[in-house]
């Protein structure tokens, strides 16, 4: 699957300074609503599971059929893509080596998610490298709760991905130019990038890279059907 | 003939033990078809009327998709009791095939659990619209509202509330109607008596809001309403139309509450079910033409086309058969003469009864909607009746294939005689239900879609048909198939007096994609002269139900026979077909053959503080575990687990769990065994 990296979106990451997240640090992709925020965190996912590094799918929205269908038909368009052969072989990798844990219905908390994480340690001997977590309300978040998660990220080792949900009415930003929602906490994030839609496609915007400078227009052009990078 | 438009034919479809058969014995009792009522697992020892089966009352659980017959509003309706058990979906499916809509009964304290997930897939397998009910309100834990989230959220249903509650738990009274915007409570020893009375002052301001959001939802499928909402002249009949339609299309559930054990939220829901459910001619139906490469051929729900009828359920009495059947097209009568598409048979109908339960009411004639039922017709289940004008066959019910089987020994001659009789009749009633002789061992042996499902027909052969069985361990259908390609190149030659026999074929066999047989034959310039090519196709065909690894029957395998040679006097079909037995035989070992095992999907429901102990039994069982779910107080753990670690994983879960968790199970897909498990069942075999 080296092949991968020159159609995934991240390829953004590739142009950060530490060429990505890295294991005890938080990172978040900023979008609207449609853009295809959970596109992209799978394509992050998918970077994961073909390299067989262990996986935690968290999800807050959605039940893991739905988020099961996502995988698959990024799969698809992957194979597409690719012109890649064995479809089965990489959905076997996947399921081996990924796990959704879905908190419907409000039930998430901090205290149920680690259980959940100490139990899959436990009972099933798996510890996974990065955790995705799809559907946080950061409008309603607070700045403990992103704290508690970055604890989480250093004392189990995984880097955490988030999707964070924007307004194309509230254009604020902070004087890191770091927009709404994450501009209250975005100290606690070590990579932070945007996915913006624009008449020539879909671009994804790499807006905070640890503590160095971000060049302007450090982008990846995406398909906005496929969210396979263009360039 | 009554208007075939106030006609419903629905099927009460749910999670076990969330109230259907009590809520069915209701419906009967308000229709007046019954005039006593009776608890499912009852005191009174003669269990709810539904439940016609010894074993069904025992066990407290519905087995048979009994039929029964009632009249609500002016409107009939014929119901379709079906079963809760994933075991047993294949009762659910036919239910589901012959139905024009459905009550969803949900448990307000479980809520949406994982058998409701299930028989909603099946559901939407056949686009049956459905009304939910939200059932047992009066229980402690009760929360109708979160179970409306869990219908949007897990089963991705567009539920809208047309009640609310009046109280909860075992405050629970009556109903607030949102149409009517009227309190509605329910009297009488049994509930029979429906007060209507003023909304209490209390939920007022929640009912308006409620409404409101009913509104809202039932405007999407009505301009009218639209129109009538803003202008504030709202009248019953466009709520009604409006919410018909969304719940027709499929885009909306509207939803219910209710009591069925303390006779709360009945009425209502009948009143739903002939306001919002469809009649047999608002569902599209087609037929396939046989003739005509099985195009579909739309019919028409009306009496005076030629008729088409579906037995969907087969049921033994003491007097006979009964064939339940539903009427398509054109009409049934007594003394009619109908064929049989499958068989070309002719039959005459003797007898054609509505069923009410295990009782039954004689007519003279039945039209195209209803669901009726015919007397001492020999037929199968799943078999299209016409009467001759047409040859149309209903289309073909989805069968999955069984998974596991089990020996059957009888104790002596007797118990022999009515196994056989027993075993012919399940396997008329149900297609997932097999049979056969192993012809090794001379044993019966039964195969079935998981072990309660053959645990019932056992002992329902015991008490139905007086036949003493003992019982093998479950044995799982294993199968073998090929990894790779491999070539053959294989000569027969005979030469022991007489007339010799040769041939010779040569190709590869490799994997085929779709998992079946294929053959092909590329032979040039006649090699293997045309005549014998079936003979070599039947031959390679034939080593597909033995393997050579473990001697279980092989799937997937593609065969290319691309040369051969004959003799003048001694190639002959017998010749041809010992050629491509010995052309496996030389191949096989070659091309990788592996053994596969049925993977079963398993869901379990079990209170979140034993996720940990669940998913380590599941771990322990080479299952792997896909996801986990947490709803309130539960989690839902799914996995891929092999069947064959699956047995007594039932009791295994209770004593785990105190009891507080369950599971289904359903097939998923062939996969190769470990290694480990090839080798246990090679040594297995060598034993034998």
């Amino acid at each position: 699957m080296d092949s991968f990296i020159s159609v995934s979106p991240l390829k953004i990451l590739e142009k950060s300074s530490r060429k990505g997240l890295g294991k005890g640090n938080l990172g978040v992709l900023i979008a609207r609503a449609g853009v295809g925020k959970t596109a992209c965190l799978v394509h992050i996912a998918l970077d994961k599971l073909f390299r067989k590094e262990r996986l935690v799918h968290v999800s807050l929205e959605e039940g893991p059929e739905k988020v099961t269908a996502y995988y698959n038909v990024m799969v698809s368009d992957l194979v597409k893509a690719l012109n890649l052969e064995d479809e089965a072989e990489i959905r076997w990798i996947i399921d081996r080596n990924r796990m959704i844990l879905a908190y419907l219905n409000r039930s998430f908390s901090m205290e149920r998610l680690e259980r959940s994480l100490t139990s899959l340690v436990d009972n099933l001997d798996f510890a996974p490298e990065t955790l995705i977590v799809d559907g946080l309300d950061f409008e309603s978040a607070d700045r403990e709760i992103i704290e508690r998660f970055k604890d989480l990220a250093g004392r189990c080792d995984v880097e955490i991905w988030f999707s964070a949900l924007s307004h194309r009415h509230i254009t604020e930003t902070n004087e890191r130019g770091i927009p709404y929602p994450c501009e209250r906490f975005d100290d606690l994030f070590s990579l932070i990038i945007r996915l913006d839609p624009d008449p020539t496609g879909v671009f994804l915007r790499l807006l905070k890279d640890y503590d160095a400078p971000v060049a302007p227009g450090m982008a990846v052009r995406l398909d906005p059907n496929t969210f396979l990078a263009l360039d | 003939m009554d208007d075939v438009r106030k006609l419903r034919n629905i099927g009460i479809s749910a999670h076990i033990d969330s109230g259907k058969t009590t809520l069915t014995e209701r419906i009967l009792y308000y229709t007046k078809r019954i005039f006593a009522m009776h608890e499912v697992r009852g005191k009174d020892g003669v269990g709810a009327t539904m439940d016609s089966m010894e074993l069904e009352k025992e066990r407290g659980i519905t087995i048979s998709s009994a039929a029964t017959y009632c009249e609500w509003g002016g409107h009939r309706i014929n119901i379709i009791d079906t079963p809760g058990h994933v075991d047993f979906t294949i009762e659910v499916e036919r239910a589901l095939r012959v139905l024009d809509g459905a009550i969803l009964i949900l448990c307000a304290v479980g809520g949406v659990q994982s058998q409701s997930l299930t028989v909603d897939r099946q559901m939407n397998r056949y686009k049956v619209p459905r009304i939910a009910f939200v059932n047992k309100c009066d229980r402690s834990g009760a929360d109708p509202y979160r179970v409306v989230d869990q219908l949007r959220e897990r089963l991705g249903h567009n539920p809208v509330l047309m009640q609310i509650p009046i109280g909860l738990e075992g405050d629970f009274r009556g109903v607030v109607d949102l149409v009517r915007m009227k309190a509605v409570y329910f009297d009488g020893p049994h509930g029979e008596e429906v007060r209507v009375e003023d909304i209490p002052a209390e939920l007022l301001e929640e009912a308006e809001k409620r409404r409101e959001d009913m509104l809202d939802a039932a405007s999407m499928f009505s301009d009218e309403l639209t129109e009538a909402v803003l202008e504030d002249h709202v009248t019953e009949d466009l709520i009604h139309d409006a919410v018909r339609s969304g719940t027709l299309s499929l885009r909306m559930t509207p939803v219910f509450v209710g009591s069925a054990y303390k006779n709360i939220g009945v009425q209502p829901a009948l009143d739903a079910v002939v306001h919002y459910l469809p009649s047999p001619p608002d569902v599209p139906v087609h037929a396939l033409d046989p003739d005509h490469d099985e195009r579909e051929i739309p019919l028409q729900c009306t009496p005076d086309g030629p008729t088409v009828a579906l037995a969907f359920k087969l049921e033994v009495t003491p007097y006979g058969q009964l064939t339940y059947v539903r009427i398509y097209q054109g009409s049934v009568g007594k003394g009619d003469d109908l064929y049989i598409i499958r068989s070309g048979k002719k039959i005459k109908v003797g007898r054609l009864v509505r069923m009410h339960a295990d009782e039954m009411e004689d007519i003279s004639r039945a039209y195209a909607g209803d669901i009726v039922a015919l007397f001492g017709v020999e037929c199968y289940s799943g078999d299209t009746f016409t009467d001759g004008r047409v040859n149309y066959t209903m289309s073909s019910m989805f069968v999955p294939e069984p998974v596991i089987s089990l020996a059957l020994s009888p104790r002596d001659k007797k118990a022999q005689d009515n196994m056989s009789k027993a075993l012919g009749r399940f396997a008329r009633e149900d297609p997932t239900f097999r049979t056969h002789v192993d012809r090794e061992s001379g044993e019966t042996i039964i195969s079935g879609m998981g072990e309660l499902h053959l645990e019932v027909y056992v002992e329902r052969m015991r008490r139905e048909f007086n036949a003493e069985v003992t019982t093998g361990m479950p044995q799982v259908a294993y199968r073998e198939s090929l990894t790779k390609r491999a070539d053959f190149d294989y000569t027969h030659k005979k030469q022991t007096g007489g007339a010799g026999q040769y041939g010779r074929v040569a190709g590869f066999i490799e994997p085929s994609r779709e998992g079946t047989f294929e053959f092909v034959n590329q032979v040039k310039g006649g090699a293997i002269p045309t005549e014998f090519i079936p003979a070599v196709e039947k031959g390679f065909r034939s080593c597909m139900e033995k393997g050579l690894l473990v001697e279980f029957p092989v799937v997937g395998m593609k065969v290319t026979v691309n040369d051969g040679q004959a003799h003048s006097v001694d190639s002959s079909e017998r010749a041809f077909l010992a050629a491509a037995v010995g052309a496996f035989g030389q191949a096989y070992p070659k091309a990788g053959p592996v053994i596969l095992e049925p993977i079963m999907k398993i869901a379990v429901e079990t209170p979140s503080e034993f996720q940990g102990t669940v998913m380590s039994s599941i771990n322990q069982r080479r299952g792997l575990i896909m996801s986990s779910t947490e709803d309130g107080t539960f989690s839902t753990i799914e996995a891929e687990v092999p069947l064959a670690e699956m047995f007594g994983y039932a009791t295994t879960l209770r004593s785990l769990t105190q009891g507080k968790a369950e599971f289904t199970m359903e097939f998923s897909r062939y996969a190769k065994v470990p290694e480990a498990v090839a080798e246990e069942l090679k040594s297995r075999k060598r034993r034998k």
